[in-house]
């Protein structure tokens, strides 16, 4: 398919969100067009296929010429994320070890205030009343305590059927140390529910932890039938339009992958939309500003998400929460570490019975919305202080798609400077200072876990918002350099376009630094060698390239519990200074991360994970092309606050003239039709050649 | 402090940016000793807190921390300033002294003072409880310990451990030399100092841009808007005095007839004051169980903060509206040396704050809360031996594997991973694969128990049943479980919970009740089995919402027959044929005829 003659080299990427539908158009010189769409949530095609017509309208070719352009499309979806939110997933039973049953009711633990008793506990993911027991124990060595009771599974799983389960998850403690009851249960399942779609725990997440696992587990199979249903009618959608390249899915890996591995693996698609944000961040933090250690940052309406880059690799992580942390699921597979923190345009900013400030958690959403929508919001927001401030113009907001009330924010507004004895435009000042403390803490906390100083580090900021305050907070943080990208307003669908297909595949093998078990070791990167061959074969069958696969082990100090990932710098271990050079890894992260090693302990290595690129063909950081049409070329002038004392005459610039501007001085405002950038006095950007805005910060004169 | 003339009030905004840069030194500096440090107890249970007191020993910043851990730090830091007039940057300090205001022998503590321009500004605290302390027994709760000298914890009153970010050796040596295990101890020694480190680092970083004068403006605004708050949830209450009694079990031999805690509190609200007396509780205890003057502040003021709005800062300035009256030589208040506080965290101090916020309930429907499961039982004991896998090699540490449930409160059901009233479900739990990875055991059982949680409009938590023992090599269980005769109470017609129970169980399967209290020694094929206690119930059953009964039948968590006899809510159909809906006819019926 890949090598077919009449396929001409585009590049099609979707990221369809809860709200827009974003698509990037890579031509065969590599040219970005950007679409949007509203997402049509009862059939993601048609969404789809309106923001393909707005990208082949700014191309002035037919839509249908477009698909057939293409020979591969990279998806990305939220479908799985929601159905995990809401609750809308399958029927789905937990097979667990007798004895066990409150694996995910309980979680590891853990909650935010000790002295908060005003929330219930949350529920489990699979109600207590879908668990069943299941006869059987292996012990941490894989050895066999009580044998799998085949009789008694044969009766749990005539009542699943019974009773009309959808989906299975097979989650037993020590599977990972020997899969054979896991296996056993697997052939039981095909042999008297052969329809019924499951996951087993040791295939799924070969980790030690019984909750992540079977967390991970339960939410693989309880998204399974739905994931299936969808990844196949979109397939004939496509295939119906026209477009008959690969169709590949983006990943929480922040790769892609083809739809039978997706199908049957489905909860490598969750949180994929921001997995794929520091994929763009790293391919322009490279290209652009030549830099390693990227903070990614990605503002909508609700939420501001942030992930890491550091020394050229993506951060990732296997304790994504979905929901809040200590409440939510946890996701337990490795994921891109990209943390969301209900930060965006409608937080709402309130004083509490001592007349402190406070900004959040509480959102005004969309609707009612901030008041400046008019929709008879009445809570000062952020969005309210940034039109308060003169950051954003009331009749060119999203692009003039929505007409602001400045009186209305103004009203709200007063609810919080009268109080304080603060002017208007001061309030907006000191509202939009907190909120911002609430994303500064959000990089913080991402950045020190993982031993970067943010003053390395470059921020890549993307979204609709994050242009009106990440100019601040990168000089809060003393970051050097932020770089908005062309496709700043579609960071995730770019993403997909420096994508390529990532499999990985884990195995347990725990041994120690000071006995060895080169042997166990050897045999568990054999397996996982040979496991991604053999989820590669399809594939490469159909004339991808087989990329460098390389080799990570989670690990930690043998009394150690958390564990440290480290890349192995060897493929296969042969003679005693290979695992010598892994030890030195070792230390070498635990002191980049977290200051200290300890040369003289021994180390306890567990999971080994082996991760295959299937290179897609290259795709480089191109000008965006299409945004630019309607040209305005006049500079305007208005008042904007960048302290709380006085407004400045502030330069504003719409974005059809940026490209034709080499630098651009601060206080100005570049107003895009999807985003807004504000740059503070003392602050000097540039356009470069690819159509980014960067701007410098030099720390010394702050 | 307070030489300099006052400088203009700080800005709204300068007030909100710098309370969440303090809070977030103590998140960066709590994250770096979760991460590093590598007993279980520390870095899987978290049983640890970082704090921040000011230059002249006020409780600052703590967020996170664990209530028993932190409301004290203050007396740690006031004693290093009085034992050292020498005090300079790049110190840190070892404090573990019960009779100098640390909790208990085990919370050792890294204080590093932060200096700024030559001034000692704050001290940062790391306080994290060590797999063990050097104790005569293979606990770091030593409930028998007649004596600081029985108990026989290695105690550092405000030690100088470091002198120019160096390490004395010395006490490093003393420290492998008496400490079980000790490279588990010394890389907690080093998570700890890395945590209090970053603690100094980011100081600074607020303190280069902000600047002292500033800094010091925000301590005194910052104290007097927490002092604000406290006034403000304070005046939420009636005016009353009010007294409650509660009991420990009986530990015998130690203490037969049990330990009673009694608690009278009196709520001001023209004075916006909550005065708290413990002085009429009995006197010091020949055995471990006495509280640390810090544990008795910490829990008293826990029990307080757990029936006020949760989100009012916990520091020196709401601490000004709560007046504790202590008294010297008392077990339940100021300990005299050498009495042992070794257990001094847990089972009274859990007792104290139950008994304190199930006393505001006295004030009516919609205050306080109920009791919340206590224990210490077979599920978190401190387990220790040699493990046969790796050559014999011994091992000792705390299992966090059990947990009781919390308490109903007037807005909802109990935390279910609660823990125990210390704790109150901040604490992580062990994962049994990490524990048999890390120990030669093997547990058969760990389930939530059903019919055990106190009955109320909002219920209690159910608790946890464990069973589990040793593979190959026989092994030392120490635990002292409070809960097995007095559970947790309901408070306004709430039920309690259920008793704790503990067993033996012989390789035959016969079992055999064992004491609350003890070191046993199970050889491989036995097995110990242990029931924790639920959380009390609020407000009387029968006004439980019966969608929500239905919930708990459906769930598991009771049976139908419960439902019928403490809920008065009628069935019919099936649970297993998922048909069960609530009967409303006769419902009403019954729940007419039980209440009237």
């Amino acid at each position: 398919m890949m090598a077919s003659a009449t396929r001409t080299g585009w590049r099609i990427t979707v990221d369809t969100g809860g709200t827009f539908t974003d698509i990037v158009v890579a031509d065969d010189r590599n040219r970005l067009t950007i679409g949007k769409a509203l997402t049509t949530h009862d059939r993601i095609f048609k969404g789809m296929h309106a923001a393909l017509d707005n990208v082949a309208a700014q191309l002035d070719m037919p839509p249908d010429e477009l698909l057939r352009a293409a020979d591969v499309l990279i998806y990305g979806t939220t479908r799985a994320t929601n159905a995990i939110v809401t609750g809308q997933i399958a029927k789905t039973a937990l097979l667990t070890t007798r004895g066990f049953p409150d694996v995910l009711v309980l979680r590891e633990g853990g909650k935010l205030n000790p002295h908060d008793f005003s929330r219930p506990y949350p529920k489990p993911y699979i109600p207590r009343r879908h668990t069943f027991p299941i006869t059987e124990r292996i012990n941490a060595e894989g050895g066999i305590v009580t044998a799998l009771d085949e009789d008694g599974a044969r009766a749990t799983l005539s009542e699943l059927k019974r009773r009309g389960f959808e989906s299975i998850a097979v989650a037993l403690l020590w599977s990972v140390a020997n899969p054979a009851h896991e296996l056993a249960l697997g052939g039981l399942i095909e042999e008297l529910l052969p329809d019924v779609p499951y996951t087993l725990s040791h295939q799924l997440n070969p980790i030690l932890r019984e909750y992540r696992r079977a967390s991970s587990t339960a939410i693989d199979a309880s998204i399974k039938p739905l994931m299936q249903d969808h990844l196949q009618q979109m397939e004939g959608d496509l295939r119906a339009a026209g477009f008959a390249g690969e169709i590949l899915v983006s990943t929480t890996i922040g790769g892609c992958l083809d739809i039978d591995n997706v199908a049957a693996r489905p909860i490598n698609t969750v949180r994929s939309g921001p997995a794929m944000a520091p994929v763009a961040g790293r391919r322009y933090g490279e290209r652009e500003l030549a830099a390693e250690t990227v903070i990614v940052v990605d503002t909508g309406g609700t939420t501001f998400d942030v992930s890491l880059v550091r020394d050229g690799a993506i951060v990732t992580t296997q304790e994504t929460w979905i929901g809040e942390r200590f409440t939510g699921h946890m996701l337990g597979v490795p994921a891109v570490d990209a943390r969301s923190v209900g930060a965006g345009g409608g937080s709402i900013a309130w004083l509490d019975d001592a007349r402190l400030l406070r900004v959040g958690p509480d959102s005004a959403g969309s609707a009612p919305g901030p008041a400046c929508y008019g929709q008879g919001g009445t809570a000062a927001t952020v969005t309210d202080a940034a039109l308060l401030l003169g950051y954003i113009d009331p009749t060119y907001f999203l692009g003039g798609r929505m007409t602001l009330d400045p009186e209305a924010a103004q009203r709200a507004m007063q609810a919080i400077a009268e109080p304080l004895g603060l002017s208007i435009e001061a309030a907006a000042f000191s509202v939009l200072a907190v909120a911002n403390e609430t994303m500064i803490n959000a990089i913080k906390e991402i950045t020190v876990s993982e031993g970067v100083d943010p003053r390395e580090a470059v921020v890549i900021a993307g979204g609709g918002a994050a242009g009106l305050n990440i100019l601040q907070i990168a000089r809060e943080l003393g970051t050097r350099a932020v770089l908005f990208p062309g496709t700043a307003s579609v960071l995730s669908a770019s993403g997909m376009q420096f994508a390529d297909i990532q499999i990985e595949q884990s195995l347990s093998a725990p041994t120690r630094s000071g006995n060895f078990d080169r042997t166990r070791v050897n045999a568990a990167l054999d397996a996982i060698g040979n496991a991604l061959r053999e989820k590669a074969a399809p594939l490469l069958a159909r004339g991808l390239t087989e990329g460098p696969v390389t080799y990570r082990v989670d690990a930690h100090y043998a009394a150690q519990v958390w564990e440290i990932d480290v890349t192995l710098p060897v493929s296969r271990f042969i003679a005693p200074a290979d695992e010598g050079a892994l030890a030195d890894a070792f230390h070498a992260n635990h002191t980049r991360i977290f200051s200290v090693a300890d040369p003289a302990s021994d180390i306890e290595f567990l999971n080994w994970t082996g991760r295959m690129s299937l290179l897609l063909p290259r795709h480089d950081v191109v000008e965006v092309t299409g945004s630019r049409a309607n040209a305005d070329s006049a500079v305007k002038h208005r008042d904007a606050w960048f302290d709380a004392e006085r407004a400045s005459a502030t330069a504003v610039i719409r974005d059809t003239t940026l490209a034709s501007l080499d630098t651009i001085t601060g206080p100005a405002i570049i107003e895009q039709a999807t985003t807004t950038i504000v740059v503070p006095p003392g602050l000097v950007g540039k356009v470069t050649e690819a159509g980014s805005f960067i701007v410098e910060i030099d720390h010394d004169i702050d | 402090m307070g030489k300099e003339t006052k400088p203009a009030a700080l800005s709204p905004m300068l007030l909100a940016v710098l309370a969440s840069r303090f809070d977030g030194v103590v998140r960066e500096m709590s994250n770096t000793l979760l991460r590093t440090a590598r007993s279980a107890v520390i870095n899987s249970a978290r049983d640890f807190s970082c704090g921040i007191t000011t230059g002249n020993n006020e409780m600052f910043a703590a967020a996170e921390g664990l209530p028993v851990h932190t409301f004290g730090l203050h007396l740690q830091t006031q004693a290093m300033c009085a034992l050292h007039d020498d005090i300079a940057e790049g110190d840190a300090f070892l404090h573990n002294d019960p009779y100098l205001g640390n909790t208990h022998a085990a919370d050792q503590t890294t204080i590093v003072p932060v200096f700024w321009e030559g001034e000692h500004l704050f001290n940062v605290c790391a306080k994290a409880h060590q797999a063990d302390i050097g104790n005569s027994l293979p606990t770091t709760y030593h409930a028998a310990a007649r004596d600081v000298y029985e108990e026989g914890a290695l105690i550092f009153p405000a030690v100088r451990v470091q002198r120019d970010y160096t390490d004395n050796d010395d006490i490093i040596r003393m420290c492998r030399r008496r400490i079980r295990v000790p490279d588990q101890w010394y890389g907690d020694y080093l998570a700890a100092m890395g945590s209090a480190r970053t603690g100094e680092r980011a100081i600074h970083d607020i303190l280069k841009k902000y600047g002292a004068t500033v800094v010091k403006q925000f301590i005194a605004e910052w104290f007097d808007y927490s002092e604000q708050r406290m006034r403000q949830g304070i005046r939420t209450l009636p005016d009353a005095t009010f007294s409650r009694e509660g009991f420990h079990d009986p530990l015998p031999p130690l203490m037969p007839e049990g330990i009673p805690v009694r608690v009278t509190i009196e709520v001001n609200t023209a004075s916006a004051q909550i005065r708290i007396d413990l002085r009429d509780n009995i006197d010091c205890m020949d055995n471990g169980l006495n509280l640390s003057q810090a544990c008795a502040i910490n829990n008293a003021v826990a029990g307080v903060f757990n029936c006020l709005p949760a989100d009012i800062p916990r520091n020196a300035g709401s601490f000004r509206c709560i007046d504790l009256q202590l008294r010297e030589g008392s077990a339940i208040g100021i300990p005299t040396f050498p009495h042992s506080c070794s257990v001094a965290t847990t089972n009274v101090s859990d007792r104290l704050i139950n008994t304190i916020q199930s006393a505001f309930a006295q004030l009516g429907d919609g205050y306080g809360l109920a009791e919340g499961g206590i224990g210490m039982g077979p599920g978190i004991s401190v387990v220790s031996g040699h493990d046969a896998r790796h050559g014999g090699i011994p091992y000792v540490n705390q299992l966090i594997l059990g947990s009781g449930g919390g308490p109903g409160t007037r807005e909802c059901d109990g935390w279910v991973m609660y823990g125990i009233p210390v704790t109150a479900g901040v604490m992580y739990r062990d994962s049994v694969e990490i524990d048999e990875l890390k120990y030669p055991i093997l547990v058969r059982e760990l389930a939530l128990k059903q019919d055990i949680c106190g009955a109320g409009r909002n219920r209690g938590a159910p608790a946890l049943e464990i069973i589990y023992g040793p593979r190959d090599q026989p092994m030392t269980v120490v635990f002292a479980a409070d809960g097995q005769q007095h559970p947790a109470r309901g408070v306004l017609g709430g039920h309690d919970g259920n008793q704790g129970e503990s067993y033996r169980i012989a390789a035959d399967g016969t079992e055999t009740r064992i004491p609350n209290i003890g070191q046993f020694e199970f050889e491989p094929g036995e097995w110990l089995r242990g029931v924790d206690c639920a959380g009390g119930g609020y407000g009387p059953p029968h006004e439980r919402d019966p969608a929500l009964v239905l919930e708990d039948v459906l769930e598991g968590y009771i049976s139908v027959d419960h439902a019928r006899e403490v809920y008065a809510v009628v069935f019919r159909g099936s649970r297993d044929e998922e048909t069960l809906a609530i009967d409303v006819a006769a419902t009403n019926e019954q729940r007419r005829t039980t209440t009237s």
